[in-house]
């Protein structure tokens, strides 16, 4: 027992060890886009439609690579800067279960007829979802 | 030293480079940059500790070869849920997991369940505290209800459109 927690606090300290560059690079970055990107920019991205704050967010999480913590920092702040909540569930989702850059690997793997199931249907739902998710934080006044 | 930590290894010295490339430049924004990161990082520290310690558990009492094998045991509706447990509870790279899902595929398991076991790996359970944090309990707990559906949906959907 001794040996197993010794061998898991080593793994969790070794995983978290492995990603703190890239925390630390991601949250530099973000200070940089809080500091010179301002709220009025974003809104010029992301006009508070629906459908286009959706798309923009699914297609900028879907090319977005690293560690899904990686999009609730990037999702956070730019909810913050007034970013609808829309457009960045959406980023959340398409961030953690589309891929474009692993999509020759799946392909490789999986073959070309499971990986275009996959990645189709987490598109379709990337929006249904993080329109179910953002209409009942709506309805119960949660935002 | 994983790629993963070259990356962003990488990644962090492009970062430093561009706040001394800027202060050079005269820009005295930078100094705002420089306060909003280490105000970020005072805010995410917490947060890492509770990671470090889910990581802890997860790694202690979770094995994710006995996950990969016990959803292969049981069929119906179960063996959907068990797909969406295994893969709300596997944790470690998608790279890593591919080859043994495909290897499942080759046995015999049906493309639904691991339709629905890929989607449920969006709920990254380490990482909630963080995710609790940026959008709050409502949110996360809203959010992970309908990934979880989801993934059973889909499930559902590549069942009736490929297997039936």
């Amino acid at each position: 027992m001794k040996d197993r927690i010794k061998k898991s606090l080593k793994k969790a300290f070794i995983s978290l060890a492995k990603i703190t560059p890239m925390i630390l690079a991601v949250i530099g970055l973000v200070g940089l886009f809080e500091a010179y990107v301002t709220p009025k920019m974003l809104q010029s991205l992301f006009n508070g439609s629906l459908i286009h704050d959706e798309l923009i967010g699914i297609v900028a999480g879907a090319v977005s690579i690293g560690q899904p913590f990686l999009s609730y920092i990037i999702g956070g702040e730019l909810l913050k800067d007034g970013v609808s909540y829309y457009a960045v569930t959406a980023f959340i989702l398409s961030f953690v279960t589309l891929g474009v850059i692993q999509l020759p690997l799946q392909i490789e793997i999986f073959g070309k007829r499971f990986t275009t199931i996959v990645n189709v249907l987490s598109l379709i739902f990337s929006v249904i979802v993080s329109v179910a998710t953002v209409w009942t934080l709506k309805v119960w006044g949660l935002i | 030293m994983g790629a993963y930590m070259k990356t962003g290894i990488i990644m962090l010295g492009l970062v430093i480079l561009s706040y001394i490339s800027l202060y050079f430049f005269g820009s005295d924004t930078i100094f705002v940059a420089l306060k909003d990161s280490f105000k970020t990082l005072k805010e995410l520290s917490f947060v890492f500790a509770v990671v470090f310690v889910m990581m802890f558990i997860i790694d202690m009492f979770i094995d994710d070869k006995k996950i990969a094998k016990y959803f292969d045991t049981k069929s119906g509706v179960k063996a959907y849920f068990i797909a969406l447990i295994g893969g709300i509870l596997s944790h470690g790279s998608s790279y890593a997991w591919y080859p043994l899902l495909q290897s499942l595929r080759e046995k015999g398991i049906k493309d639904s369940l691991l339709v629905t076991f890929l989607y449920a790996r969006s709920i990254k359970l380490p990482w909630l505290p963080m995710m609790i944090v940026y959008f709050g309990t409502g949110f996360t707990i809203i959010l992970m209800f309908y990934i979880m559906v989801g993934s059973l949906l889909q499930g559902f959907i590549v069942k009736k459109l490929y297997e039936e």
